[in-house]
This record gives structure tokens, sequence and C-alpha cells, in this order.
């Protein structure tokens, strides 16, 4: 959209809009690029411990709950879908169709919080929880391992997406009262965070959910 | 990017979730590891070129989008080479190991 038809003011910084739009998209992956090493650090240790302890710690990761996991995984890449179709809708210059899909985005978000919630809670009555009711006689110290390394995964995972949740549901608020209109990025860069958060999902469901299924 | 193009996007990475769970119950030995995490690099894939539109982006911007992943294998891959090949000088940790 250029600038003329745009009723949004560009940055004072830039001179075009092309460029703000540059600008900001280089930003954005610049965080992400920190954040692909903030999880890669806890994938690089998950990787060591699989190789050192190699069949004892798949067998913990058997206890984890595969059809559970494999929905989850289906309701985030539908939310993703719904992401990229907010975006596509708002760029196009339509005013509702954005809102319903933010609103689609965020509402899977939210189912895929309760059922990874859900799964913790299951964990939590198998005494499955480290520093908080781990069952070390039961289960040894390879599967403690693991499971420490499951509650940090998914829980700064899930975190990530609470926040994504919030920036959606902050951002149908303002498509939807009119303080938001195409030629900016905010709805772009937003998507882009939603969809960097499903694809640490897409790296940690095969770690988790489907190692040790065949032994 | 069009509707048709996202939800075909969208077929493609539920068929291969399908794909990689299944596969995971095949008795592959030590395959099973590098089937699913090849499954999941053609689904990251999917989501990066389509999704957040690197497909239609600029080299400067691919560029951005793939120094984490680039130095995030440096990071993998150095670490491996030392840890995981480990015999006679073994790592603090892993001296505790049973054997």
């Amino acid at each position: 959209m250029s600038e003329a038809t745009s009723p949004r003011a560009i940055g004072i910084q830039y001179a075009t809009l092309a460029q703000e739009r540059e600008a900001v998209t280089l930003g954005m992956w610049a965080f992400l690029a920190t954040e692909v090493l903030f999880f890669g650090a806890l994938i690089a240790a998950y990787l060591n411990y699989r190789v050192w302890f190699g069949s004892d710690f798949i067998a913990a990761a058997r206890m984890t709950k595969v059809v559970l996991g494999t929905a989850n995984t289906a309701v985030l890449l539908t939310s993703s879908a719904c992401m990229a179709m907010a975006v596509t809708t708002f760029e196009a210059g339509s005013k509702r169709a954005p809102v319903l899909w933010l609103a689609a985005t965020a509402l899977l978000g939210l189912a895929f919080v309760a059922i990874k919630a859900t799964e913790w809670w299951l964990e939590y009555q198998e005494r499955l929880v480290p520093a908080l009711n781990f069952d070390l006689s039961r289960y040894g110290g390879i599967a403690e391992i693991f499971f420490v390394f499951y509650f940090c995964a998914t829980g700064l995972h899930a975190l990530h997406l609470l926040i994504g949740i919030s920036l959606v549901s902050w951002l149908a608020i303002r498509i939807g009262n009119g303080s938001l209109v195409p030629g900016g990025s905010t709805t772009r860069l937003i998507g882009l965070y939603w969809h960097f958060v499903d694809i640490v999902w897409i790296f940690l469901f095969p770690l988790i959910y489907l190692a040790g299924r065949t032994t | 990017m069009s509707a048709a193009t996202i939800w075909r996007c969208w077929l493609a990475l539920i068929l291969l979730l399908a794909a990689t769970t299944a596969s995971a119950f095949v008795p592959l030995g030590n395959f099973n590891l590098p089937v699913s995490l090849t499954i999941a690099v053609v689904k990251a894939l999917i989501v990066l070129l389509f999704f957040m539109e690197l497909r239609a982006s600029r080299a400067l911007v691919r560029a951005f989008a793939a120094a984490g992943f680039f130095w995030l294998l440096i990071m993998i891959t150095l670490t491996g080479a030392d840890y995981w090949h480990r015999t006679d000088a073994r790592a603090p940790i892993d001296q505790t190991k049973p054997r």
C-alpha cells in the first residue's frame, strides 16, 4: 500500500513506508534470533542427556501423553493458519475478518494452554513433577532429569504463548475499534512472533512426545 | 498471500504431523529421531517460508532469519563434537552416569 492511500503516518526517522517496514521486520527477526538461541540451548541440553543416558532417558519420555500432545500440536498449527489469515485479510483492507481470525487465533492459543495444563495436572497426580512431588524411588534420577527438561521447555513455551495470546487480543481490540489501519507493521510483526512460538513447538513435540514409542 | 495458499500449508502441516506421530510407532532403531527431526525441519520451513513470508522477503531479511538457526547449529555441533564422543575423559556430569 502506498503512502498516499494510507491514512497512517510513517515514523519520523523513515523516508518511506517501505523503509520502515523493512527496518521493523529486521528488528523483529533479530529478536527472534535471540529466542532461537534461548530455546536452542534447552534443546542442545536435551540432546546431550539423550546421548549420555540413552534408553533410560528415552523411557522417561514414554510417560508423556502422546495423544494430548499430538492434538495440541494440531491446535497450534491451526492457530498459525488463523494468524496468517488475520494478517492477509487485514492487509487487504478488510475490517471485520481480521478481528474474527485474531479471535480464533487467541482462542486456539487458550485451548493449547488448557490442554497443556491438563497434562501437567495428570503428571502432578502421577508424582512426576521435579522439586514438587517427584517420586525418585519409583522413576529414578534419569527420569527426573527428563522431567526437569520437560517442565522447563513446556513451561517457557506456554509463557511465550500467553504473551502471544495477550498481544493477539490487544491487536483484535485495536483493529476492532479502528485505531490500527493497514499500512503499518504491528499486525505482521505480532504474526511473526506467533508463528515463531509455533516453530518452537514443532521441534519440542518430537523430542518430548515421540521418543521411545517403539520400545 | 492467498487464503488458498494458507490452507494448503495448513493441510501439509497436519499431514506431516500425522506422518511424524505414525513414524514414532514404527521400530526404526536409531533412525526414529532423525526421521522425526527431518519432518520437524520441513514443517518449520513451511511456517518460515509461507506464514512468516520469507519466500517473498528480500535477501537481507532472509539472512537475519537464517542467522539465529545458523548459530544454533554451530552451538549444537561443537557441543556434540565434544560431549557426545567422550570415552575416557568424561564430563563432570557424566561421571555419575550408571553404565
